[in-house]
């Protein structure tokens, strides 16, 4: 029996049609799974094909210092390649490199054959800090299988000039000691980053709504108070001085005593900056002048002198009676320099230097004959409160070492501690400490915290100053201010010191002895200092400090120390351009 | 002398309001279902060309940024490489040993200026 043909017919486009909505009906729940309940997964793979994150570099501040008026750079940033290839892509390894070696120079690896030629590798580095010239004419022969990797690097277009003040920039990027190492974070800035759609050659596309701009904050561009000039000149005097004495170290300091600005910071031996990984004693890399506490020996007795004239137990004229040699508790303290015996001022304790005259301010500022705890808490009160020694200055120099000024509160702060103390013994201060706290006594009495921030500049190429760091005014009365500049003005003039006529210069000498590693004074290893200030009777221009010292030698102040400070001064008189008196 | 109305009346006469319009006009020609169905489509059409030629302009504009960003990279980095040259030319060591600071002598006398 068969159907009729209509019958059949029907069936078969019924059967057609429910397999279709069949399949249709899997086509729709395969589709409803992938784009709505696997949706996120699907675009999740997407962003990741499609969507690239990429870190805009911030660039490094460029450092600069004063050229007089002018702001020039120190410290830039170059653009440096490192080239590498592909030994698996390299089709012409012969002229690959020829080409590295003619254009690179000594910036190409030894080794180049044996790179090229590991066909098991697919990265190999040949040649490094190519510049950008170089990476040109290296792209021009369209060699398969090299490749350019563009990395920033410190250029110092002065070499070692202040490079202790400066500081480096190590592997990581990271700042290392000086101004780098203090001012990292300013330094640094922030990277920006770019989220986009990108094509396959990674061309950042607007379509897509998950994009991100934000751009890279550059650090900041730093303008030092150091004056190019200035440090040359003292660089180059502190190495004449090395070179005369035969010293092996040596430190200077030049301040702007008005400012409490820092003109130039000296220390030998140094080091190039660029050329920091080959550097054997790490030493160098310190900035001695902040770093470095020590006794500063008879440099330091204008301190004392400054609080005996500023509480009015002395005057420059005051006397006392000079024995060579004073009892303090059970312990007698001499003079280095005898002979000057009998009544004499305290003008001639300043000239000869003599501990006994320090001390008998010490014992004046007490009872009279004893240092007591009252005459002890007003010298510390002047040296520390008053001076800032013993305690950080805040220079933005990385490494400052704060010293030790021994408390009268302490169980060390005794009565001989303090008669030690005022002879420059038995504390610890940093040069920079000393400067600015001799910067206060020679400009009237404020003190200014020392700094080698000069400003920031701006995009513009202008000059931000930095804001005034809070001075301390009337730490001393202008009245000892004068006082103790007409004292170490005589000072100076007891030995012909070679100062140009017609101007204002003070100073004062020191000879300090250094320790033993049982923390004995040593005889046969002395530093030598001096300290003093410029310009005319009017107003203190500029504070110089040196220091020289060597192993195993005896160096002075007077002899060693001296000719560089007169050097340097002399030099400073015609580049401020100061006009001479009479 | 006697007034005219002008105003045309259509079927709509007697039921018009002050603004409205009183002329209408009725096409001949007729639209079906199937007509209307296919301009929709084509309508939609347009719209999608249009938003993909808007889309495709606007990747050519990331294209000519991206050349722009090239350049101003490039000529940073030769401004750089300058500005370095610069500095290294007017270094105190390389003006110190330049031609003409050898030449220069050192002055027999000097004396200062008196206001």
């Amino acid at each position: 029996m068969t159907m009729p043909r209509g019958i059949m017919s029907g069936n078969r486009t019924r059967l057609l049609a429910v397999v279709c909505v069949g399949i249709m009906a899997i086509f729709i729940v395969r589709l409803f799974y992938l784009q709505v309940i696997d949706h996120e997964t699907y675009v999740s793979l997407a962003n990741q094909e499609q969507l690239k994150r990429l870190v805009i570099p911030a660039a490094r501040g460029e450092i600069y210092a004063m050229d007089a008026e002018t702001p020039v750079k120190l410290v830039l940033n170059e653009t440096v390649y490192t080239v590498f290839v592909d030994p698996q892509v390299v089709t012409k390894p012969k002229e690959v490199i020829e080409t590295i070696r003619s254009v690179a120079g000594g910036n190409a690896r030894d080794d180049l054959e044996k790179l090229v030629g590991k066909k098991d590798s697919r990265y190999q580095i040949v040649a490094t800090k190519v510049t950008r010239k170089q990476a040109e004419l290296t792209k021009k022969h369209k060699l398969a299988g090299l490749g350019f990797q563009a990395t920033s690097q410190r250029v110092y277009p002065e070499a070692q000039l202040a490079a202790q003040t400066l500081g480096f920039v190590n592997a990581e990027d990271k700042g290392q000691y000086g101004v780098e190492g203090y001012l990292n974070d300013r330094l640094t800035g922030e990277d920006g980053v770019l989220q986009s759609v990108t094509d396959v050659s990674n061309v950042p596309l607007t379509i897509g709504r998950h994009n991100i701009n934000q751009p890279a904050k550059n650090g900041d561009n730093i303008v030092l108070t150091i004056d190019r000039n200035i440090q040359s000149y003292t660089e180059k005097a502190l190495a004449d001085g090395l070179a005369r004495t035969g010293a092996t170290n040596g430190s200077a300091i030049i301040m702007d005593p008005q400012t409490g600005k820092i003109l130039a910071m000296a220390n030998l031996p140094t080091y190039q900056p660029a050329e920091f990984t080959k550097v054997t004693d790490a030493e160098a890399f310190n900035n001695g002048v902040v770093t470095r506490p020590y006794e500063a020996g008879s440099v330091f007795k204008t301190f004392t002198v400054s609080t005996g004239l500023d509480t009015g137990v002395i005057q420059p004229n005051s006397t006392y009676v000079n024995t060579d040699s004073i009892k303090v508790e059970d312990r007698v303290i001499s003079n280095a320099a005898r002979g000057h015996t009998g009544t004499i001022t305290i003008q001639d304790a300043l000239n000869y230097s003599l501990n006994t005259g320090m001390v008998t301010i010490a014992q004046r500022l007490g009872d009279g004959s004893q240092i007591t705890k009252g005459a002890r808490d007003t010298i510390y009160r002047y040296y520390h409160d008053k001076f800032g020694l013993g305690e950080l200055t805040g220079v933005e120099v990385s490494g400052e070492s704060a010293g030790r000024v021994i408390s009268p509160e302490e169980e060390g702060g005794n009565a001989v501690q303090y008669a030690t103390m005022v002879f420059g013994q038995g504390l610890d201060v940093t040069m920079v400490q000393v400067a600015a706290g001799f910067s206060a006594m020679v400009n009237g009495g404020t003190y200014y915290s020392p700094t080698v921030i000069g400003g920031v500049m701006d995009s513009n190429g202008t000059l931000k100053p930095a804001p005034i760091k809070p001075a301390r005014e009337g730490i001393i009365t202008q009245d000892t201010s004068t006082k103790l500049r007409q004292m170490t003005h005589e000072a100076r003039q007891l030995f012909p010191p070679g100062d140009r006529p017609g101007y204002y210069i003070g100073g004062k000498t020191g000879t300090s002895q250094t320790l033993d590693a049982n923390g004995k004074y040593r005889f046969d290893q002395t530093i030598g200092t001096y300290l003093g200030f410029g310009g005319s009777e009017e107003s203190s221009k500029y504070v110089i400090m040196v220091q020289v010292s060597g192993k195993n030698m005896n160096l002075e102040g007077n002899i060693h120390a001296k000719p560089i400070f007169t050097d340097i001064s002399n030099w400073m008189l015609d580049y401020m351009k100061l006009q001479p008196k009479g | 002398m006697s007034y005219q109305r002008t105003t045309t009346y259509t079927r709509h006469q007697g039921n018009w309001n002050r603004n409205q319009n009183t002329v209408a006009f009725a096409s001949a020609v007729k639209l079906g279902p199937v007509t209307h169905t296919v301009l929709v489509a084509l309508m939609i059409t347009v719209l999608g060309l249009i938003y993909l030629t808007q889309a495709t302009r606007a990747t050519g504009y990331d294209y000519e940024a991206q050349k722009i960003d090239t350049k101003i990279a490039e000529l940073s980095s030769q401004k750089t490489d300058l500005e370095v040259e610069n500095a290294r030319l007017t270094a105190l060591e390389t003006v110190r040993n330049s031609t003409v600071a050898r030449e220069m002598t050192s002055p027999a006398a000097t004396d200062y200026v008196r206001e």
